[in-house]
């Protein structure tokens, strides 16, 4: 734990430094007032590619998440008496914090993108399942009887009307565990897997620069949002119809 | 038998020959309840015919009914279907056989109205041309605008969907078909509406029909035949509906079916199956001296003015007798005017409503026919065998309608 924690203080001691060689004391730097519009046009380019890993990290475990949360609703959805334990262990790795996650697999896995993308993945786990659970205990009984009755097997069930139906609770727990992960993937830095985070660790104390890594961070969220609710209507088009 | 059309190879559409059921002691208990939900229910359902289930709650009417698809596992007994088992075959092959319609219409919500109507073709691997072909027919057999054929069921009214539903149960043809409530979510003047729609589509699918309800005067109305259940899923009395209202097979059925029964037989007839009074009758311009020698001799007080085709015009009154001619225009008027193949029920309804104890009754053409007088109609709930023309279950369309 010691060493872990001395790594990852190393780590921001080591992006502080280069940092501030790029830093030059002119004007509203020296200032550090609430943005430095010149010094941000002239540094932009630094921040693609931390903007790209952070992209790929939350892409990565947000599918990963949904892969293995969706596999675990499937196989606890006729196993009723599954859904506790799976509901209960996905939330104690939810309540893990999140930093002391990072260094708890430091040891196990190693610094790198790895270990970001098993922390994040984990952490997507409880919502995501949680949803897709509840979408599918939302379906209408009258609905599922109807299916049974005129002769579907339980898989045509699942996949014809179940799921169709159970989508907008899942988009809903996408949004929730995209928007979260874009935020906790800023602590990926301290698993040295990059991302914005390593932009704002890098000088916490120049405002300029927290602002411009700290914003790309919420655009993105806002941007994944935006999508899944675009992503939705296309989806499902049953539910944004108007009565005639 | 009838199953043979059911042969691989030919069109589902062909098979449409109605297939008998037959319930052979059929019980269902469930594990750790102290009496079954269905106790050796026998009867037979002929093919073509509709056979309502009714009981109170809890009668095991809708287990019954349930048995036949499998959706309930049959404990003891079995239920034969065109002459088979339903146990030889798998529940699902079996499923898409027999048309099923449930109380909330169990539509699918992410499905417009023709992917709902497509479900059971597309489970039988139809070709999407087949299918295709057979969604317009459906429309038009449901009576739903084309228009609708590609609204999801939150765009149609209750009425529409419970269309829809019906029209899905009847995609692949089945030779049975199971209805569970199937207009009990309505209300009562879209039910009236349904339920005649529905007989008149059953005239021309005649399908063998299962019916659930627990709204006897439904039964009534729907049934040729009534199996009335009790609680335990105890068969009380199958029989048809007049049999039923004429001869409760003991207090329970007599309960059930209500102190109203009388009424209730009204409901089964048309103005036309009872004998009609004669009026005294009267014709503008004739001397109403002759009128009044005729009132004499006549059962009804009052003379009833026809034009020379025998229209009902109106009836005479004391002031318009006092004048020497008959006028063409008597002081009361015709109404309420009643038709031949209106409902007995209804009749009564309109006599009472227009506080008149009689009406001229007319046929298609308008012609007078006779006289409907409340008093024929007590008369005749009071004479036992009056009811033994089982067939007139009056609410169902008329074979030239």
């Amino acid at each position: 734990m010691t060493a872990a924690a001395q790594t990852a203080a190393s780590t921001i001691a080591q992006l502080g430094e280069d940092f501030f060689q790029e830093r030059d004391d002119s004007g509203c730097v020296a200032e550090n007032g609430t943005f430095c519009f010149d010094w941000a046009v002239d540094n932009f380019d630094r921040y693609v590619t931390p903007l790209l890993q952070h992209l790929v990290l939350v892409l990565v475990s947000v599918v990963i998440g949904f892969a293995i949360a969706f596999g675990l609703a499937l196989l606890s959805h006729r196993r009723r008496w599954l859904v506790p334990p799976i509901t209960g262990a996905t939330g104690v790795l939810y309540t893990v914090p999140s930093i002391a996650f990072f260094f708890l697999l430091l040891p196990i896995t190693g610094r790198g993108f790895d270990t970001a993308i098993i922390a994040l993945t984990a952490y997507t786990l409880q919502i995501i399942y949680r949803n897709i659970v509840a979408g599918l205990a939302n379906v209408p009984e009258s609905t599922k009887d109807s299916g049974r009755g005129m002769g579907m097997t339980d898989r045509q069930l699942l996949w014809r009307v179940e799921l169709p139906l159970a989508v907008p609770e899942i988009i809903a727990g996408l949004r929730i565990a995209t928007v979260s992960t874009v935020a906790l993937a800023t602590l990926a830095v301290f698993a040295g897997a990059g991302g914005l985070g390593e932009e704002i660790y890098a000088d916490l104390t120049f405002k300029t620069n927290v602002v411009i890594a700290g914003g790309l961070a919420v655009l993105m969220a806002i941007a994944f949002d935006v999508l899944l609710i675009i992503a939705q209507r296309l989806v499902v088009p049953w539910r944004t119809v108007r009565p005639v | 038998m009838a199953a043979d059309a059911t042969g691989k190879g030919d069109p589902p559409e062909a098979s449409a020959e109605a297939l008998p059921v037959e319930f052979r002691a059929a019980t269902k208990r469930y594990a750790g309840a102290d009496r079954p939900a269905v106790q050796e229910l026998s009867l037979d359902v002929p093919a073509g015919e509709i056979c309502v289930f009714v009981g109170p709650s809890g009668c095991g009417k809708t287990t019954a009914m349930r048995m036949v698809n499998r959706m309930v596992e049959i404990s003891d007994g079995d239920i034969l279907v065109g002459g088979s088992s339903v146990r030889d075959r798998s529940p699902f092959q079996l499923r898409r056989d027999i048309g099923y319609v449930i109380q909330q219409t169990g539509l699918f919500p992410h499905r417009t109205v023709a992917e709902n109507l497509a479900t059971v073709p597309r489970l039988l691997d139809w070709d999407r041309a087949r299918v295709e072909a057979r969604i317009d027919e459906l429309l038009e057999l449901i009576g739903l605008d084309r228009d609708l054929r590609d609204r999801y069921p939150a765009q149609l009214s209750g009425g529409q969907q419970q269309r829809v539903g019906v029209g899905r149960a009847l995609a692949a043809n089945p030779g049975v078909m199971l209805m569970d409530e199937p207009f009990g979510a309505v209300d009562p003047i879209n039910r009236e509406r349904l339920q005649n729609e529905f007989l008149r589509l059953q005239a021309e699918v005649k399908k063998t029909i299962l019916f659930v309800t627990h709204d006897i005067d439904e039964a009534i109305k729907m049934g040729d035949r009534i199996a009335v259940l009790q609680e335990g899923g105890v068969l009380a009395q199958f029989a048809t509906p007049a049999e039923l209202l004429m001869a409760p097979a003991d207090p329970f059925v007599e309960d059930f079916v209500g102190a109203d029964r009388a009424l209730k037989r009204l409901a089964l007839m048309r103005v036309s199956d009872i004998d009609l009074w004669e009026a005294p009758l009267a014709f503008p311009g004739q001397a109403t001296s002759e009128v009044r020698s005729k009132l004499d001799r006549a059962e009804i007080s009052h003379a009833l003015v026809v034009d020379s085709d025998r229209r009902p015009l109106g009836w005479l009154t004391d002031a318009d007798l006092g004048a020497e001619i008959v006028p063409k225009k008597p002081g009361t008027s015709p109404e309420p005017i009643l038709e031949l193949d209106d409902v007995m029920r209804d009749a009564l309804s309109d006599l009472l409503q227009a506080e008149s104890l009689y009406a001229p009754v007319v046929d298609g053409s308008g012609k007078l026919a006779g006289v409907l007088s409340v008093e024929i109609i007590s008369e005749f709930l009071n004479s036992p065998d009056a009811l033994a023309d089982e067939h007139a279950a009056a609410e169902r369309p008329l074979a030239d309608a």
